[in-house]
């Protein structure tokens, strides 16, 4: 039985949310739109569910001074201030200058941005060490690469005025149909993933 | 270990450190190189053109602080172009940590620099939960996805929400994305249904991903990183980051090509010496 209902739940919403594509008249549009909020609300839910998660890893984390536990201490107090910051005083603690505005834009966004810039370090390094003309494939994607890369910035045009009109032509032929074979390809595998779990035949989602 | 032995095994904070003066300098010592603007992003800026004056622009923040600096200069200039043109902005966002980037960028442009009246000109939803599901409620009745704004205001009592129900009374949606959910998005779930103009302004590492769809049509344009805001800027005339950070993308990129010549030609030398 506990088996069966999850199995038949999932095949009856499945068919319904396929049936409702092909026809939307009163009714079953309008439950449609009822099971969709539902699912806003549920949605809605995880982000508390997550915030506990995080703070009950996190605490365990501490109490078993596992691997680097001094850092889910800052974890931990970051999440707590926040919180209180976004709380306090309800809607207008999202106006500007007050507590949770002053730290989103001068501890959360300059640490976000200075992660992500991170990459241009560690790109350049992996870039000068394993980026190498093996065979006459890597040739190709290197050429392609320094020609996009030139193509992207000012002085690429600066150096020869036809880089961005090539870049534009990677873009647009070679990388638009790479790009939109590997999208077809993941699309056909979402939707035979989709039929297999209607069907029953994928239950890994229930271990 | 030979000399090109040495320079292949190159301290790495030797690497760190020439890429951070050519990411630095140049922003003390800039060389101005004109931007050329791609079509693209000049396919989006034609489309705001034509929007009649009062025509109502979505744009979503479905991006966080790390895609700030590329996608920040874009949501302004954006912003600007359609306060310019007489459009009225309707924000909200697919990510809760991009409702604060698209208050800021409202107060700087739409309070700051066009002198615009919140609830008439320009209204602040912030963040919509539910991704994809979301985004199909919102076509269909935007009032039911979007009952009160940032501020705790009832959407009923905001006088441009009595002109915009559906995705219909949209001129325009243009989601700022660089994950998900975003643009993808935007694409399957609202597009595919509604139609309508609909463009993106990506992070450099996501722009590739949507060229495709501009050959559809199912986007009416794209703006790519920071070289697409700093064409985007070129084109509204109003210069700012992204203009000034051209420069350091342009030493940052030359510098790489750079290390990936030195590399390979270490390699090929190296090849040639074992032979």
């Amino acid at each position: 039985m506990r088996l069966k209902i999850p199995l038949a739940i999932i095949f009856v919403m499945g068919i319904f949310s396929i049936v409702t594509h092909f026809i939307p008249a009163k009714p079953i549009a309008d439950l449609n739109q009822t099971l969709r909020n539902w699912y806003i609300g549920i949605i809605s839910f995880f982000i508390f569910l997550g915030t506990v998660n995080l703070a009950r890893s996190n605490s365990e984390k501490i109490k078993t001074k596992a691997r680097d536990w001094q850092y889910s201490i800052i974890l931990i107090i970051s999440l707590f201030v926040m919180l209180v910051a976004g709380f306090y005083k309800g809607h207008t603690s999202m106006e500007e200058g007050k507590p949770f505005m002053y730290l989103y834009f001068n501890v959360q966004y300059p640490l976000e941005s200075t992660m992500y810039s991170l990459l241009a370090f560690f790109i350049t390094s992996a870039a000068f060490r394993a980026f190498r003309a093996r065979n006459k494939e890597a040739v190709l994607l290197l050429v392609a690469a320094v020609v996009v890369m030139l193509g992207r910035v000012p002085i690429g045009a600066a150096m020869w005025h036809g880089f961005p009109d090539v870049t534009e032509w990677i873009m647009s032929f070679p990388n638009a149909a790479a790009k939109r074979g590997i999208r077809l390809g993941i699309d056909l595998g979402l939707i035979s993933m989709a039929l297999r779990m209607i069907l029953g035949i994928e239950r890994s989602y229930m271990q | 270990m030979s000399a090109f032995g040495r320079i292949q095994n190159l301290d790495r904070r030797i690497i760190f450190l020439t890429v951070a003066a050519a990411v630095i300098l140049p922003l003390f010592f800039p060389f101005r190189l004109p931007v050329a603007v791609t079509a693209p992003v000049q396919q989006l800026y034609d489309v705001i053109e034509g929007l009649p004056a009062g025509s109502v622009v979505l744009i979503s923040m479905d991006y966080d602080p790390s895609g700030a600096p590329e996608l920040d200069p874009a949501t302004l200039s954006i912003m600007r172009h359609c306060f310019s043109r007489d459009l009225r902005v309707f924000v909200m966002g697919l990510w809760a940590t991009g409702v604060p980037l698209g208050m800021r960028a409202l107060e700087t442009v739409a309070v700051g620099e066009y002198h615009k009246q919140y609830g008439v000109h320009f209204v602040n939803f912030g963040y919509i939960p539910g991704g994809a599901i979301a985004l199909v409620n919102l076509g269909a009745d935007v009032h039911d996805v979007c009952r009160e704004d940032v501020y705790g205001t009832p959407a009923s009592e905001i006088p441009m929400m009595e002109d915009i129900k559906s995705a219909a009374d949209f001129g325009l949606v243009i989601s700022m994305s660089m994950g998900v959910p975003g643009s993808d998005q935007w694409i399957y779930y609202y597009h595919a249904r509604y139609r309508g103009n609909l463009a993106t302004a990506q992070t450099a590492i996501g722009a590739p991903k949507y060229y495709p769809y501009l050959q559809t049509g199912q986007l009416v344009g794209l703006i790519g990183g920071m070289k697409g805001a700093a064409e985007y800027e070129r084109l509204v005339g109003n210069y700012g980051l992204a203009t000034v950070g051209m420069d350091s993308q342009s030493s940052a990129h030359v510098l790489i090509i750079l290390f990936v010549v030195l590399g390979n030609v270490i390699f090929w030398m190296e090849k040639r010496r074992k032979k």
